[in-house]
């Protein structure tokens, strides 16, 4: 069984890249998902109510979609979602535990952030996607239980399976499908996945 | 190629073997007691706690007790194997302990403990993390990825997570009260749940069952609120009979999720009429165990083995007359049956829904 990676994207503390190539971000201060929402001129307010993690990995299924606009021809329930970290919701945990210390009342609003996998969530509400959705939680980016389980996905019931490990300043999403609509040539094996998800990350 | 599943345990306040907390709740005891004074204004709330006060790593412990009972039960070494892998599932882990990471040091500990060839993989996916492991096992099973997993899952009880549940006005002021009229709310619980699977029938010592199938499908519709249709729910279900190749009709009994929140409750007894469903005799055991977050999911398979083993299904506790706008057969009576096929489901934050089927050789 070979399957593809039919586009890819880096997303780095103030750069982005797409298939390696780099995104033309206007000079500005502003953090990298604010920049990433201008670039992509979106119009979608709940973006805003979105934490950190969540946004990331939103701007990074949009900037891939983008760029593969046949994953919209795929059945609703065809498109699944893995996607992993090392450190959880850490950075929310952190904020919902400071809203109720010293005399403040816990935040609803940010508990619900207190879960990773609330950006598969965020992913599938944009594009109503109803397939198969996994959240894992490892120590480094895993190219082997990436490339074993898309390959079992593919296999059982997807056409199309969307990546990520998202990590503050190094994050890294791919789209693995069964043909090579893009033709760059990359066929998904373990040794092409790190080596482009290297190629960005120092 | 079948997966095999059993040798199962649990850890709760009921007990430390699966056989304690079924005989537990086969006489419909339950776990869960009034705690005083531990509620974000100091409320007085009822948990299904294992200690008072937890002591130091007890995540780990729970954690690794759990593993060591699963490991009794299995062929010598299996644990040690190069084709051997570790699943985990947890919401929270030991946050309060480790904020900044609070899986990667329980995974090290884990390798290190019990001399594993492979870094455990860890779920985190909400409630749904307990069913969506043993699936994630089953794959890795079913593409020869692996030949054994040893599933473990496990949550405690924090402030963290009791103040955070009270925030969204979802904790019941008392034990709560799955698929009834009168639910006000879930009712958070602790404990582990574990269980091996197999492509190798030859790993158990005690009878064990087949794993089946099982998915997963996103509601694509709220981040913390059930979708009003059920669809995501509908959808594992569907996928999961047609996958398994098992029609509804040879369902025996549901293990439901049935937190006891209106929405969920709602979202469930939808669902399973629009899959027809509504006549297969069905419980949640949140009134035995509460809701053990990443750890139910393994818990409540493990008692569905326990069924399949005794041939007795438990009444749901908690629960006398039908609050949902679908009827639903929730046990108001344990039922001696023969039980040969179970489905197992679960939902979550996230939008997320995940199934499996287990039954007997």
């Amino acid at each position: 069984m070979t399957n593809y990676i039919t586009s890819y994207c880096h997303i780095l503390s103030d750069e982005c890249w797409v298939n390696g190539k780099k995104i033309a971000l206007q000079d500005s201060d502003d953090d990298i998902t604010k920049q990433l929402y201008n670039y992509l001129e979106m119009d979608y307010p709940k973006f805003f109510k979105m934490d950190r993690l969540s946004k990331t990995a939103f701007l990074g299924a949009e900037l891939i979609k983008n760029n593969n606009l046949a994953l919209l021809n795929y059945k609703d329930d065809e498109v699944g979602l893995l996607f992993s970290n090392p450190i959880s919701s850490a950075e929310t945990d952190l904020n919902f535990l400071k809203s109720y210390q010293n005399g403040g009342m816990p935040s609803p609003a940010l508990f619900v952030y207190t879960l990773p996998n609330i950006l598969l969530g965020e992913i599938a509400i944009r594009n109503k996607w109803y397939g198969e959705s996994v959240f894992t939680v490892s120590e480094n980016f895993d190219a082997a239980y990436f490339l074993s389980y898309c390959n079992m996905l593919l296999n059982k019931c997807q056409e199309a399976v969307l990546c990520g490990w998202i990590k503050n300043n190094e994050t890294f999403l791919f789209l693995v499908e069964k043909e090579d609509v893009n033709q760059l040539n990359l066929q998904l094996s373990l040794e092409q996945l790190n080596k482009i998800y290297l190629k960005k990350i120092k | 190629m079948q997966t095999f599943i059993g040798a199962e345990n649990i850890i709760s306040p009921l007990g430390i073997t699966a056989e304690e907390n079924f005989n537990s709740i086969k006489k419909n005891k339950s776990g869960i007691k009034q705690v005083e004074k531990i509620g974000f204004g100091k409320e007085d709330l009822y948990l299904s706690k294992i200690n008072e006060e937890n002591p130091k790593n007890f995540f780990y412990y729970l954690l690794s007790q759990c593993l060591q009972s699963i490991i009794k039960e299995a062929k010598p070494r299996i644990i040690e194997a190069n084709d051997t892998i570790v699943i985990i599932s947890t919401t929270k882990a030991d946050i309060l302990e480790n904020l900044s990471s609070p899986m990667i040091q329980p995974v090290h500990q884990l390798i290190k403990e019990f001399k594993l060839k492979h870094t455990p993989i860890v779920i985190s996916n909400a409630c749904i993390s307990g069913v969506l492991a043993m699936n994630v096992a089953n794959d890795f099973i079913q593409s020869n990825t692996y030949k054994n997993a040893f599933v473990v899952g496990a949550d405690i009880v924090s402030d963290f997570v009791l103040y955070g549940f009270q925030s969204l006005y979802a904790i019941s002021d008392e034990p709560c009260k799955p698929f009834d009229k009168n639910k006000k709310g879930i009712t958070l619980g602790e404990g582990a749940g574990g269980v091996l699977m197999s492509s190798d029938s030859t790993v158990f010592k005690a009878p064990f069952f087949e794993f089946v199938e099982g998915t997963s499908a996103n509601d694509a519709n709220h981040i913390s609120g059930p979708s009003r249709t059920g669809e995501g729910l509908f959808r594992t279900v569907t996928k999961t009979l047609k996958l398994a190749g098992v029609d509804k009709e040879n369902i025996d009994f549901i293990s439901a999720h049935g937190t006891a929140t209106i929405f969920n409750d709602e979202m469930e007894s939808i669902a399973f009429d629009r899959l027809g469903m509504t006549n297969i005799p069905l419980n949640s055991l949140k009134g035995y165990f509460g809701h053990t977050l990443g750890a139910s999911g393994l818990i409540e398979t493990a008692i569905c083995i326990q069924s399949l083993r005794n041939n007795v299904v438990i009444k749901s506790e908690g629960f006398d007359e039908i609050g949902t706008s679908k009827e639903l057969n929730v046990l108001t009576q344990n039922l001696e049956t023969e039980v040969h096929t179970i489905l197992k489901t679960a939902s979550g934050f996230g939008g997320c829904n995940a199934s499996l089927i287990i039954r007997k050789l």
